[in-house]
């Protein structure tokens, strides 16, 4: 905690101009943050998961002098999308390639013009109000109305090698205007090879008639930790379409809100965990249902090896007084390993009558029987279990409609597979 | 090609197998009939390898390699086929992926140069026509959202695919409408040849009316009790299994 404070204190001096209204926004969530603490077992929402790793290392802040030397190549890029770049931290705008329709404006200008997007009010997450105090990097990507981007537009946020263990507080905003459509990719990755830390908070805003393709990749390096909120709030008759594939870190939190507002808002959340050695990913997810003929459709699944660790909490919360409301809830998990383990919690909470609702949760290891019929076709082993795994996995891509997005997807599912098998 | 002596067999410590002798020749087809528990999916279940089962004495020998020991895919490259009673649906698998994939299997064992995507798709549309399935099953997870019926076809398309030596049809027939059963016994004859074996099992004797027998072994309680040729399931079909018990 001793190093949050000093952190907090040097990032005050550091930009001793700012706005009073950001600066109360960022005293007040600090407060926040000192009063709620690190999360304990104790807290029913956190208990599965030790947040001490983060608690103990002295992570200080990156500043502009933490921008190394560019690298020739970074990593994962998808081919033929718009990509912005942002490097421990910052945003580079010589390299990134922002089509028509589309502003990007850093976090940090978009803080001090519009504080009062980024208050948090009551929140009871200490990773979001510790974002809002420290929130040093990131930025507003606004879709214009009535705008049609083609191609997806690809945020890479990338960790480099550095010398001492570096923090960032990354603070997205995604606002798809009215009737407008994107794609967008939020794509993490690290390649330190000391600890680091990512705390990111991103809201995502669908106005009336809006569609978004959210894909959000979390490959960080394993030596990362990750802890993530996302807030999206869809109005009437826009389309939100999620996928969120995770991988990377030793330790992964994030926490999805997502909030259909707006009459007819419709949402599909598709997640997949993939989890080896000693990974832990707990994810969190809660859908509220606040206006009518809304429809949101989840399906989270995790594939866990070796002795890592998942926590699955879904919860959909159908308000009083909604009507034809149509939610379904599903969250399947394979385990490769007897020593993995998984916690799943799903659950409904109905304030209303004239409701569809659907929820389950499964836990198992390979069909013995699927793999013996491979195999009695002369498939060996380790080809059958890469078939049934990549068969599981599968339908999390089915609601991705770029080519290039699915490829590099699924290239991704098959390596981390061929690595975990290989292993084994 | 197969030589099954004194076998006995069996599962969670439970003998079902007593004592089966079997010799199968190129070119032969032989049925193994029997009511239901009498061992005969027990058999089939050894001589492919499926976990659990355990050898408790005697032998297989496949083209003279002792089979037992041997993984499942080691059994089947090196020629063994089952057509599963109760095919195993596997959503997310592609169909035709699969498919591919143990024909590659095969390709790499014997040596020879893997099939590519597009011969591949040529040559399953030929043998798709064998079996009369329609292309768009191809595009499928493995024996997905198929009928039990369908779910055969899609068997005997794998064996008409893979060419196997030897062809243990478990209850092929079962689950199958007579215009059904028409068409894959008709892939299986014209299958059949001096060099290809097949093993059928099964409870009726309705397959065999389309599928000419070699021999015919009655199977009670995990011995067979009568062996004789084609003219053996017709009086079966007369008199039951009852006669032969003892």
């Amino acid at each position: 905690m001793n190093y949050l404070q000093k952190q907090f204190d040097a990032l005050l001096k550091y930009w001793p101009n700012e706005d009073q209204a950001l600066r109360d926004v960022r005293l007040k969530s600090f407060d926040q943050f000192k009063t709620l603490g690190f999360p304990t077992k104790k807290w029913e929402e956190w208990q599965f998961t030790d947040f001490s790793a983060i608690e103990k290392t002295d992570y200080r802040l990156s500043w502009a002098s933490d921008l190394p030397q560019i690298p020739d190549q970074i990593p994962g890029q998808i081919e033929d999308c718009h990509t912005v770049f942002i490097i421990n931290g910052h945003y580079q705008p010589p390299l990134s390639d922002i089509p028509d329709g589309v502003t990007v404006v850093t976090g940090l200008d978009h803080f001090r013009s519009n504080p009062e997007l980024y208050a948090i009010n009551g929140s009871k997450n200490p990773f979001l109000a510790l974002n809002t105090s420290m929130m040093n990097s990131g930025v507003h990507v606004l879709i214009k109305p009535n705008t049609l981007i083609e191609k997806p537009i690809q945020l890479i946020y990338f960790t480099t090698e550095f010398s001492d263990p570096l923090m960032n507080h990354p603070r997205f905003v995604f606002h798809i205007g009215k009737n407008a459509q994107a794609n967008i990719i939020e794509h993490y990755l690290g390649v330190s090879t000391l600890s680091y830390f990512v705390n990111s908070v991103t809201q995502v805003i669908l106005d009336e008639n809006a569609r978004l393709f959210h894909v959000r990749i979390q490959e960080e390096a394993a030596t990362g930790s990750h802890t993530a909120s996302t807030h999206y709030e869809v109005k009437s008759n826009a389309q939100l379409n999620v996928t969120s594939i995770t991988s990377g870190t030793q330790l992964f939190r994030h926490d999805i809100q997502l909030n259909l507002q707006g009459k007819g808002a419709e949402a599909i959340l598709n997640g997949l965990s993939l989890t080896d050695n000693s990974q832990h990913q707990d994810q969190h997810v809660v859908v509220n249902h606040e206006n009518d003929a809304c429809q949101s459709h989840q399906l989270f699944k995790y594939i866990l090896a070796d002795k890592s660790s998942g926590v699955f909490n879904g919860k959909v919360v159908v308000h009083k007084h909604t009507k034809q409301t149509d939610a379904n809830q599903s969250n399947k998990n394979l385990l490769l390993s007897s020593t993995a383990l998984m916690n799943a919690n799903p659950q409904l909470e109905i304030y209303s009558e004239d409701v569809k609702c659907a929820h389950g949760s499964t836990t198992g290891q390979i069909d013995p029987e699927e793999l013996f019929y491979l195999r009695s076709r002369g498939i060996d082993l380790k080809k059958a279990s890469e078939l049934i795994i990549g068969g599981f996995a599968k339908d999390i891509l089915d609601s991705i409609k770029n080519e290039n997005v699915k490829s590099y997807l699924n290239n991704k599912i098959t390596n981390w597979l061929e690595s975990v098998l290989n292993d084994g | 090609m197969l030589k099954i002596k004194n076998l006995y067999a069996g599962i969670d410590g439970k003998e079902i197998l007593k004592g089966i002798n079997l010799t199968i020749q190129p070119g032969e087809l032989h049925a193994i009939m029997g009511r239901n528990g009498s061992g005969k999916s027990t058999l089939a279940n050894v001589i492919t390898g499926r976990d659990n089962y355990e050898v408790m004495k005697g032998s297989i020998l496949f083209n003279s390699i002792d089979l037992l020991g041997m993984s499942p895919e080691d059994r089947a490259l090196s020629g063994i086929f089952m057509s599963f009673q109760y095919p195993v649906v596997i959503p997310g698998v592609n169909n035709t992926y699969f498919l591919r994939a143990a024909l590659n299997a095969k390709l790499k064992h014997q040596g020879m140069k893997e099939i590519n995507a597009a011969d591949f798709l040529r040559l399953i549309r030929e043998k798709l026509k064998l079996v009369k399935m329609d292309e768009k099953y191809l595009n499928r997870g493995v024996n997905d959202g198929l009928s039990g019926g369908e779910k055969k076809h899609n068997e005997i398309l794998q064996m008409l695919t893979l060419e196997p030596a030897l062809s243990i049809l478990d209850e092929t027939d079962s689950g199958l409408d007579i215009d059904a059963l028409k068409i894959i016994a008709n892939g299986i004859n014209n299958f059949r040849n001096n060099d290809r074996s097949f093993l059928a099992i099964t409870h009726y004797p309705r397959l065999l009316e389309y599928m000419k027998p070699d021999f015919i072994h009655v199977l009670i309680d995990g011995e067979f009790v009568k062996s004789g040729d084609a003219s053996l399931a017709f009086e079966l079909e007369e008199k039951g299994y009852s006669w032969l018990e003892a």
